[in-house]
């Protein structure tokens, strides 16, 4: 599950639109998709939010990538499904599991179009300090590095008699420290050849550094945002004057 | 092949590795049945297996947790569910057997890297397996760390222990593995004695590996017989001098 999971933020280049756009636009795109779904706790509003964006994932080209991350989240939407109507009620449950998937949709739409280096360019340009920037990249880089890793001690772990679904459920997490203990040694010790082989590249060295291939917003982007800003105006308009037709509201009757 | 001491070689990528995975069911086979003391493998889980099948990973900071290097190599033990006494007995062996007695209440994280792959070693053989593979257990091993290594090898290998070595260490295999199997793409291209394999240019060249320098010195002085140790090719110096 948690190696599916990771599948949302594989980037693979392809030529279609959505991946030609501006991460700041897409980006932009994102918070304001999860700024609407939060704004309704009703089931309607949010699948109708959620079947919109199906469009786009099929325009990149990522469809297949996206249902499998949405796959790896079933198991949560059907917890929270179970928890909410055990202690609210059903159509919370069934509303907020849809909301789960909406905003999972809109940041995988985000980082399964986004090439990672793009990624901090476009947070260095929106004024984050280029250190942050480059560590959250790096984080990215290193997450599938880390899963192969994992899987090399779980191997290991395994000839040496280890079975990690043996036993009752405080076994079973007992059962990972062996893979959990090597993994952290390791990411500290490459922490610090990393930091190493930075410095000795120079890292830091200028407070001010230059960009081979700064960002430049096109007017695809500009349009996507101005029609983006304007969906999200109309939307309020109309739920402040309350103009929202009553079937928007529906519930399950139980 | 009860006993023997074999060595898997070929280029990077030629499935060396997968071959031995194959052996202790970390995979399981597409099709085709795997065989152990005339058991078929594939429906046993790897800790079934484990039992007779002892694995040692190439870098060992993959497996080392314990606080301590007893701990360490207890860990196998506990797994396979000996008894407090036995596992004591065994341990204790096992830390004389490595010379890591001095060590036992340390923790194995803090050791250098040739002590940290002997504690490796000594974790997967004090539950004693029938066999047991290594994945490249010279890298990073200086001359004295491998003839000792070896020196360990050759024990277990008398007392009846399969012995099996993934290597890119040619000079390594020539010195001191009897049996080589070569692999390239998938496929075994060259199975025998190590001598006659490592002596053979045609089948040294298709799996990118560069002949032992005493091969190489041999075919430049045109020895038809193949020379592979030092040991022997003073004993053909000698000869040739003398006649």
């Amino acid at each position: 599950m948690a190696v599916n999971l990771l599948e949302a933020f594989k980037f693979k280049m392809k030529n279609t639109a959505i991946h030609d756009l501006d991460p700041r636009t897409k980006l932009y795109f994102a918070i304001i998709i999860t700024i609407i779904s939060l704004i309704f706790n009703d089931i309607i509003p949010l699948l109708i939010i959620f079947l919109a964006l199906i469009p786009l994932f099929l325009i990149g080209r990522i469809f297949t990538q996206w249902l499998i991350t949405l796959r790896s989240l079933t198991f949560l939407a059907i917890l929270i499904i179970v928890l909410d109507t055990l202690f609210i009620s059903f159509n919370l449950g069934v509303a907020m599991s849809i909301r789960l998937f909406v905003l999972v949709s809109a940041f995988s739409l985000f980082f399964l179009t986004v090439h990672p280096d793009d990624l901090s360019q476009s947070l260095i340009q929106m004024k984050v300090p280029f250190s942050i920037a480059f560590a959250l990249s790096l984080a990215v880089r290193f997450v599938p590095t880390l899963a192969l890793e994992a899987e090399t001690i779980r191997e290991a772990q395994m000839v040496r008699g280890l079975e990690l679904q043996k036993g009752n459920i405080i076994r079973k997490i007992k059962n990972f420290i062996p893979i959990i203990i090597p993994l952290i040694i390791l990411s500290i010790q490459r922490a610090m050849v990393i930091a190493e082989s930075l410095e000795s590249r120079g890292f830091g060295a200028q407070k001010q550094r230059t960009y081979l291939y700064p960002l430049k917003m096109k007017l695809k982007d500009y349009l996507t945002i101005i029609i983006t800003t304007f969906i999200f105006g109309f939307l309020i308009a109309i739920i402040v004057t309350g103009g929202l037709p009553s079937w928007i509201y529906f519930r399950f009757p139980f | 092949m009860d006993g023997e001491f074999l060595g898997i070689m070929g280029e990077n990528g030629a499935g060396k590795t997968t071959l031995v995975k194959l052996m202790n069911g970390l995979l399981r086979p597409t099709k085709g049945d795997i065989f152990l003391n005339a058991k078929n493998i594939v429906s046993l889980s790897v800790a079934e297996i484990a039992r007779i099948v002892g694995f040692v990973f190439q870098n060992s900071d993959h497996q080392i947790f314990s606080k301590t290097v007893e701990e360490e190599i207890g860990f196998i033990l506990k797994n396979f569910g000996y008894e407090e006494v036995e596992m004591k007995e065994k341990i204790t062996k096992t830390l004389n057997q490595f010379n890591l007695t001095q060590y036992k209440d340390q923790s194995p994280i803090l050791l250098s890297g040739g002590e940290r792959k002997r504690v490796a070693l000594a974790s997967i053989l004090c539950a004693d397996p029938q066999i047991l593979i290594l994945d490249e257990p010279t890298i990073g091993q200086d001359a004295l760390e491998k003839r000792k290594l070896m020196d360990l090898l050759y024990e277990l290998n008398m007392n009846g222990v399969t012995i099996i070595i993934i290597t890119h260490d040619i000079e390594f295999t020539a010195e001191y593995i009897p049996r080589c199997i070569l692999l390239s793409k998938g496929q075994i291209i060259a199975d025998g004695p190590t001598r006659y394999l490592l002596a053979n240019t045609r089948i040294i060249k298709e799996t990118s590996l560069v002949e032992p320098q005493i091969a190489q010195l041999c075919t430049l002085l045109d020895f038809k017989n193949e020379v592979l140790t030092l040991e022997e090719m003073k004993t053909k110096i000698l000869e040739l001098i003398q006649r």
